[in-house]
């Protein structure tokens, strides 16, 4: 699409007088600063700081829903929530925490890093990332607006069927969940098509695929796990839908329809789901540890390779969810041996952590605690879920706090701790300057220890028997201590966040008072986006670079000796890209986006209230393609170039292999010891 | 510095490592001594109580056992390799620089062959522990149909084998020891999940199928359980109870259950109890032999679909009240009926004896949706009925007579 637009007449006469500018609207936005610059921006960097704000703005709404599900569950027969207030926080933490947070999360951090991993301008579809930005924010804000307009969703994020029909959830909370997730289920797919895009098409030249960096890989990876995953939850969703609003009976067993078909609907997407929330995670560690390790990652091949096989296997074992819902011992005996097969490339990736950090030199900054403590803590969730593979000690551990431990420990300490490594890792170069390392190691510590005494104690409190989604227990059933235990240690994680916020606020106004900066490379680090200025200037690359090996920029700092060791042959500040190239193309920013992504939520509100809102978002989102259509493709005015390929000048990326080749076999290393 | 000379011993290390690990090992022993005691935690899975329960704990100790090992090795492996690989104040960069290790073919084959296999090997246990379960299950000679509905369980035995149910019972489910029972979930709306950890693993109960599981008890005792498919507002009140009785009372149990209910004498306070409940309460809860207007008929055989299909409820049902007393809780296994129940070690007789819990019963009917939350205005669970004290002292005086 943005091929087709991009206006090469204009390319082959530049010195002919400039078009006259369009009217208004029908103009492109020029705006670089103020409000305008990020509600228009097609920039990845801007729109990968607006997921990152987002996601944790509703991690903030996620948590105050933990923390009152904790609150509740801190003594036995509390009533801080009545049953029915407590079943829609649950559903709603769930809900936002793995759709509003983790996920959007690893999207903040692929629109950001993956055109600069691979080299890029931008990504291929600069105008589709802004709309899956805005989908994303007004499915969430849709979402949550259901706390203002009856109540939120009361049927637990798998909201299994037929507890959620009409009869049996009269409220409007599951309509809210249905069409919120079919608005942020198409800003996932677009999002998926499009990073899909970039990374096979927008590569430097001499970036292979087996010189990609191993974030760009798995998140790779990821975009087709999505891409293949959701279409099962959005036919689900579409069927609850005909089922709640035009009394459709796809899931009513009294009227022929079958209420496992959901389970298994949803479960087809649920599963790959856990591996999405889960991937990025895996490449960032994989980011992270060689960098503050001084040692290349272990193994990489077996990296890529197990990344891809939990790709695949990630779809072969969902109804390990369903062991106990009858669906008979072939199914289960099929499905008890898939998922406990699995394992085995998680187990080959935590080896190849631990022996990448062997023989290292560990330097223990925030980022590198954030993403070590990914290495016991994913084990201990990888290990539950092995448990809970075979079939018969999964119907005594399914439904019970045991699986919420799992679970916690697999997207918390996995997924989560890499996320806020991530944050303090790539702070510097996302908005140049660095975050404090005394308060990280703070804020760390806090949120280890918090950690583990919120869900260490869900183990044994789901072994002796604590069903899940239970909205208080009683006396005499023994749950008592390890709950307590669990609530201070969701109040000890509360602390945590707050000492993060503290570290941004303190960390910002410091470098406004005495700004450093701290250059291109302030970790020593191995990947392209560390050959740039921090931050990021708007046009990323003032010129393409040339991809030789592996880390490619780390062996331009580094030769080594004849032990294999490091040797500095150049400084970073020294081969680093200055960030001042004038005049590079940039796709200009969009008024539609925004525009077509705002038609989604009134008919979403439409379609459950009054349908004359659906009528005004349909005439939103149709004048809003109209617009994005007939919009010309540049902005004359501004001070870079646009057009609307975030690729002008860039040769592809795979054709340059092959020449590639040679020099880098000339500089590889010998493996030593 | 040569690279073959190591700056500084590490036997220091070495030692801290080791003091870390038994400390581990220690609190994960202390941690498994709190996590095995039955006594204060009724609903355990880690200490069976029948043969079903039996099968899968052993299962799960195997892969407990290896899960710990893995454990032990991967945890003490990372604190150990953290520990000895840290940079140290002293290392001058440029010079203390790590060998550049890409990887060793090998070393990955092997480490991704070992787990392989180990899975392999345990893959033998893990099916044939499923399917030995699952053949129990078919082979049972007795069985019981237990339903759940909107928040209670049910269970339907047919004694006399003539395809109609001779006891309709709620919430305490009454099973011989040393006997393979099967039993037969089904659900009247949504789904729930039967599961009492002390005799089996957990079977959903999903509208439109029967699902079987098999419960085996080696002694007499009541085993808790609770619904674990979450099933909407109250959900985590929805519990229920095994009582396994020795063959001699469970034939006592039976012979008690196909009797009528008790009639009260006229004049009673109880007599009146009985015209309260048949204006009141008979249009949703059965007491044998009577219809929902509170007419005699002429057998005393529970009537399955008691109400039909003018029932006001979702699930077509409410708990049958023909032998309440005979149960040591109602309200969905929620509330003692005896005062003289004693969670920690509940007796095991044909019939509970002591004090009927009346102040538990009239707290119920004066306010049900506030001891236990309902959605009776959606025609689930049990509404306020606005009874007078009058009328409560009548029905419990009443619901106490019917052992």
């Amino acid at each position: 699409m943005a091929v087709i637009e991009a206006d090469t007449t204009q390319l082959a006469l530049p010195t002919a007088p400039k078009p006259t500018k369009p009217l208004g609207i029908f103009a492109r936005p020029v705006a670089t600063k103020g409000w305008k610059s990020w509600l228009f921006s097609v920039d990845h960097k801007r729109i990968g700081i607006m997921y990152g704000v987002a996601s944790m703005s509703f991690f903030a709404i996620g948590g105050s829903e933990a923390l009152l599900i904790r609150t509740q569950l801190a003594r036995p027969g509390q009533k801080l929530l009545s049953a029915a207030l407590y079943n829609q926080v649950f559903t709603m933490h769930g809900v936002t925490m793995i759709f509003l947070v983790v996920m959007p999360l690893f999207a903040a951090f692929a629109n950001y890093l993956i055109p600069l991993q691979i080299g890029a301008r931008d990504v291929a579809f600069p105008r589709l990332n802004a709309f899956s930005f805005w989908c994303y924010l007004f499915g969430g804000l849709f979402l949550n607006s259901s706390w203002f307009l009856g109540g939120g969703a009361d049927g637990g994020w798998f909201n299994y069927a037929p507890n959620s029909s009409v009869t049996f959830s009269p409220g409007h909370g599951i309509d809210f969940y249905t069409l919120g997730l079919l608005i942020t289920g198409i800003a996932s797919t677009v999002g998926a098509v499009n990073l899909i895009i970039t990374v096979m098409n927008l590569r430097a030249p001499g970036m292979t695929y087996m010189r990609m960096p191993v974030f760009t890989w798995m998140t790779f990876i990821n975009q087709f796990l999505l891409l293949f995953a959701l279409p099962p939850i959005t036919v689900a969703l579409f069927l609850l839908m005909f089922d709640r609003l035009f009394g459709a009976n796809f899931f009513n067993a009294a009227l022929g329809g079958d209420p496992l078909l959901w389970q298994h609907l949803f479960w087809l997407f649920g599963h790959p789901e856990v591996y999405i929330m889960v991937l990025p995670a895996f490449g960032m560690v994989s980011e992270i540890l060689p960098v503050f390790s001084r040692k290349p990652i272990f193994g990489y091949p077996f990296m890529v390779a197990s990344g891809v096989a939990i790709g695949f296997m990630g779809f072969g074992v969902w109804a390990h969810h369903m062991f106990a819902s009858g669906m008979g011992p072939v199914s289960v005996t099929a499905f008890s041996l898939s998922t406990m097969f699995i394992a085995v490339p998680t187990g080959v990736k935590i080896l190849n952590w631990m022996a990448t950090i062997y023989g290292g030199r560990l330097k223990m900054t925030a980022a590198m605690m954030f993403a070590l403590a990914l290495i016991p803590l994913f084990t201990i969730g990888g290990l539950s879920g092995v448990t809970h593979a075979f079939a018969p000690a999964d119907t005594q551990q399914t439904d019970t706090y045991y699986i919420v431990a799992h679970f916690h420990y697999v997207l918390f300490g996995g997924s989560f701790f890499v996320l806020l490594g991530g944050f303090y890792f790539w702070w510097p170069k996302i908005f140049g300057f660095m975050l404090d390392e005394k308060l990280g190691k703070w804020h760390f510590w806090l949120t280890f220890i918090g950690f583990n005494l919120t869900f260490g104690p869900m183990h044994m409190l789901g072994l002796q028997g604590m069903s899940r989604r239970i909205f208080t227990y009683s006396e005499g059933q023994g749950f008592d201590l390890w709950n307590f235990v669990a609530t201070i240690g969701a109040y000890i994680i509360a602390i945590s966040v707050i000492v993060f916020l503290v570290n941004c606020w303190v960390s910002y106004r410091r470098h406004k008072a005495n700004p450093v900066n701290p250059g291109p490379d302030p970790w020593d680090a191995r990947t392209l986006e560390w050959s740039i200025p921090s931050p990021t200037p708007e046009h990323n690359f003032d010129y393409v670079p040339q991809i030789e090996e592996l880390d490619d920029f780390w062996h331009r700092k580094y030769g080594h000796d004849e032990q294999g060791r490091p040797v500095k042959i150049a400084d970073a500040a020294d081969i680093a890209q200055k960030g001042d190239a004038k005049n590079v193309h940039l796709p200009s920013p969009s008024y539609w986006p925004i525009v077509v992504s705002a038609g989604l939520p009134f008919i979403a509100y439409g379609l459950i209230f009054n349908l004359g809102w659906a009528i005004l978002g349909s005439i939103l989102l149709a004048g809003g393609v109209w617009g994005w259509v007939i919009e010309p493709s540049t902005a004359p005015a501004s001070e870079h170039p646009h057009d609307d390929s975030g690729h002008g000048d860039e040769p592809d990326g795979s054709a340059d292999a092959a020449a590639a080749e040679l020099p880098a076999a000339e500089r590889e290393e010998a493996p030593v010891g | 510095m040569a690279a073959n000379t190591p700056r500084r011993s590490h036997t220091r290390d070495y030692v801290i490592a080791t003091v870390l690990t038994l400390l581990m090992i220690g609190g994960m022993l202390l941690i498994l001594h709190n996590i095995t005691d039955a006594v204060n935690h009724p609903l355990t899975t880690l200490k069976p109580r029948g043969e079903e329960a039996r099968k899968i704990d052993d299962l799960s100790r195997l892969v407990f056992g290896i899960a710990g090992l893995v454990f032990v090795f991967v945890e003490g492996g990372t604190l150990f390799l953290v520990y000895r690989f840290r940079r140290r104040h002293d290392d001058v960069d440029g010079e203390d620089e790590p060998v550049q290790v890409h990887g060793r073919s090998v070393l990955e084959w092997t480490w991704t062959a070992i787990p392989a296999l180990t899975l392999a090997i345990l893959a033998a246990f893990n099916v044939s522990t499923l399917w030995d379960l699952e053949s129990d299950a078919e082979q049972a000679k007795m069985s019981v149909e237990v339903i759940g509905q909107q928040w209670w369980w049910e269970f339907r035995y047919d004694t006399n084998n003539d395809g109609k149910p001779d006891i309709i019972t709620a919430n305490q489910l009454v099973i011989p020891t040393k006997t393979m029972v099967a039993v037969k979930i089904a659900s009247n709306d949504v789904i729930h999940s039967f599961w009492i950890p002390a005799l089996n693993g957990k079977k959903d109960a999903v509208p439109g199928r029967v699902h079987r599981i098999a419960l085996h008890a080696d002694e007499p005792g009541v085993f808790e359980g609770q619904c674990t498919e979450y099933c909407g507002l109250s959900h985590g009140y929805m519990r229920m109870q095994v009582k396994a009785l020795s063959a001699s009372d469970y034939d006592a149990w039976v012979e008690n259950q196909l009797s009528g209910p008790v009639e009260p004498k006229d004049g009673t306070l109880a007599a009146e109890g009985k015209t309260v409940f048949d204006q009141k309460c008979a249009s949703c809860h059965q007491i044998n032999g009577y219809t929902p207007a509170g007419e005699q008929t002429d057998s005393h055989e529970p009537n399955p679909d008691y109400g039909g299909a003018e029932h006001p409820l979702i699930s077509g049902n409410a708990p049958n009240l023909t032998h309440l007393m005979s149960r040591d809780h109602f309200a969905g296994g929620m509330f003692p009926l005896y005062d003289s129940y004693d969670e920690a070690a509940p007796k095991t007789s044909a019939m509970p004896d002591g004090v009927a819990n009346q102040g538990e019963l009239g707290d119920w009917l004066r306010d049900p949706p506030n001891k236990k939350p309902m959605a009776a205005d959606r025609a689930r669970g049990m509404p306020n009925l606005n009874l007078s004290e009058d009328e409560i002292g009548k029905l419990v005086a009443y619901l106490t007579t019917l052992k």
